[in-house]
């Protein structure tokens, strides 16, 4: 069966509250299931008017069944989390690229930081059958926002936790306990967008591959309205390749987060100073 | 009359198209990524992405920002520059499964004409297409789309120098778009598209900013569509070229609006992104209107909203 994206419907089967405002939501639908990669995304029209469809990471996927973890946060999340189980959703996916794996017997650190925890389920399971030594940092501004910990607990791999209000795990943020880990030999990171870019910052100053899935608002969300796109360096390989722009004397290029990405490696993000 | 052959074929100049459906420009590439879950060939013309004479880069981020049925958009017109465009892109239009408009960007006269030319006889290419809602270098920053005199210069300097269809892309922001419709007309224009997207501003309020790194930008979607159904309305009863009306169309009811209000042929943009089979369902509303109608072809159906007013008598 082809792993290129569908325009499918999916089944609402499930939906579970996590805690204020934040859902897991199960849908069935089986070319999604079957076929995404870790970190890639779906597409969701949801029913109010909405022009724009929904994009949500693609947090489990087993057998027939995908799962959603996703806080409300505007319109159509809110809209999403409403929906009664039976509901018939209009789903294109899975969109977007994919986390490498990293090569047998390196060291990987997952570095999650709110819902970004999400983007590593698929991961996690991969990294447990490559029986690849995996620590997981997770953080969250207090204990209850570190949602996700449940299916992620089931691979096994050790946690590191981090709160910002020190409420469970350590007080701080997930960099300040990277850097009191050992040193790894591939980083995974998802979360806002500071905290990547200090992710990121400490893999270059220490020479770590480093992988971060992006999050950004989107347009078409299969690469056609350029609505989303992040800094990478010129010529580098999600770059568009197009020629530099007369009097653009920086060394960026723009690439589009939900289809060239939405992971990137350290090493071609351009962040801004 | 079930089961007749209709007449789905539209003429834009010299152009013929094998139905009225058209995807708009900056919302569809060449159909690639499109063509993964649909048959865009369903579409009777792609309309590419502007392409200018330079590179661009495009505007920072945040480029797109979801509205009440619209979607706000400042892209900067990305994109490759014609030398790149004609290198890599061109060769490959000869795969694209339906005709192609060509788009052309410009801040001057001479750019416009210049990579209009350089269109003119790509493989699959039918028409040219000219977004002319950029600030004009030459005329203090004046937007070519908000003045007859510019507009006239643009489209005459691309026509002097190609051969396809030329059809310049009007944009609603302006006192009235009788006039510059018909000085496209007089210049040349072998039809318009109307409209082009509806300038517009979100302010983020927890941050007190603007929305979109450029401030303002184009809103598109649903909510511009009785704006447009206007627009197209007004130019109808001024020009006699074709017309190519866009805006907010999600369904082949508000397509038939458009055609009815004056269009002969209609195009979609940001419904794609929420429905990748809108031109499909756009298509079927058309062809079951003719049916219902007991009309041959889609070419009667423009302009029946005038038609049926002028008969009530009342304007």
């Amino acid at each position: 069966m082809d792993s290129s994206p569908r325009l499918e419907t999916a089944t609402l089967v499930s939906r579970e509250f996590r805690a204020p405002g934040f859902w897991f939501l199960k849908l069935r639908c089986e070319h999604v299931a079957r076929h995404a990669r870790p970190a890639q995304f779906v597409a969701l029209d949801l029913p109010g008017g909405f022009a724009v469809r929904l994009p949500l990471g693609i947090y489990t996927a087993q057998d027939d069944t995908f799962g959603l973890l996703f806080k409300e946060w505007g319109e159509r999340t809110t809209r999403l989390a409403a929906l009664p189980e039976g509901s018939q959703i209009s789903c294109i996916g899975p969109l977007g690229n994919a986390f490498a794996m990293p090569r047998a017997g390196e060291r990987v650190v997952i570095v999650a930081g709110g819902l970004g925890v999400a983007a590593f389920w698929m991961l996690v399971k991969e990294l447990k059958e490559a029986s690849i030594d995996t620590t997981i940092v997770l953080g969250a501004r207090s204990a209850p926002h570190l949602v996700g910990r449940e299916e992620l607990a089931a691979f096994g791999f050790p946690f590191e936790i981090c709160t910002d209000d020190g409420s469970e795990g350590h007080r701080g943020t997930v960099i300040d306990r990277l850097r009191s880990l050992p040193r790894a030999d591939v980083l995974y990171g998802c979360g806002p967008g500071n905290m990547l870019q200090a992710l990121c910052g400490l893999a270059d100053k220490h020479g770590i591959t480093c992988q971060v899935s992006l999050e950004e608002t989107f347009g078409c969300s299969l690469g056609t309205c350029w609505g989303c796109v992040v800094s990478v360096r010129r010529g580098s390989g999600q770059a568009t390749g197009y020629p530099r722009a007369p009097g653009e004397s920086r060394d960026l290029d723009f690439a589009r987060v939900c289809k060239d990405g939405t992971v990137f490696s350290s090493a071609e993000l351009v962040w801004a100073s | 009359m079930t089961g007749a052959p209709l007449d789905l074929r539209v003429k834009i100049g010299a152009a013929t198209l094998k139905n009225p459906v058209i995807a708009a420009s900056g919302c569809y590439n060449r159909g690639e990524e499109y063509a993964q879950i649909v048959d865009v060939g369903r579409y009777g013309a792609i309309t590419l992405k502007s392409v200018t004479r330079s590179p661009r880069l495009g505007n920072d981020m945040p480029r797109v920002f979801p509205t009440p049925g619209g979607l706000l958009n400042a892209i900067g017109l990305q994109g490759p520059g014609i030398d790149h465009f004609l290198a890599h892109i061109a060769p490959e239009l000869s795969k694209v499964p339906t005709a192609v408009i060509a788009s052309v960007a410009g801040f001057s006269v001479a750019e416009f004409a210049e990579v209009a030319a350089l269109m003119d006889g790509l493989p699959n290419v039918i028409a040219i297409e000219l977004d002319v809602s950029c600030p004009n270098v030459d005329r203090e920053g004046q937007c070519f789309a908000a003045d007859a005199a510019s507009l006239a210069a643009v489209v005459g300097a691309v026509k002097s120098r190609v051969k396809l269809p030329v059809i310049p892309k009007l944009m609603p922001n302006v006192a009235d778009l009788r006039p510059i419709a018909q000085a496209a007309q007089d210049a040349g224009a072998d039809a318009v598209s109307l409209i082009n997207a509806v300038r517009g501003m979100v302010v983020d309020v927890a941050n007190a900013r603007p929305m979109l790194a450029n401030v303002s930008g184009g809103l598109t979607g649903p909510a511009i569509r009785p704006i447009a159904v206007h627009a197209v309305w007004e130019v109808a009863g001024t020009v006699s070229i074709p017309i190519i009306g866009m805006g907010g169309i999600e369904t082949g009811n508000d397509a038939l609006e458009f055609l009815f209000a004056g269009a002969s042929a209609i195009a979609i943009g940001t419904a794609n992104f929420r429905d990748p089979l809108v031109h499909v369902r756009a298509l079927q509303g058309i062809e079951e209107e003719l049916r219902r109608r007991s009309v041959a072809s889609v070419r009667e159906l423009t302009g029946m909203a005038r038609t049926t007013q002028a008969k009530a008598g009342s304007h």
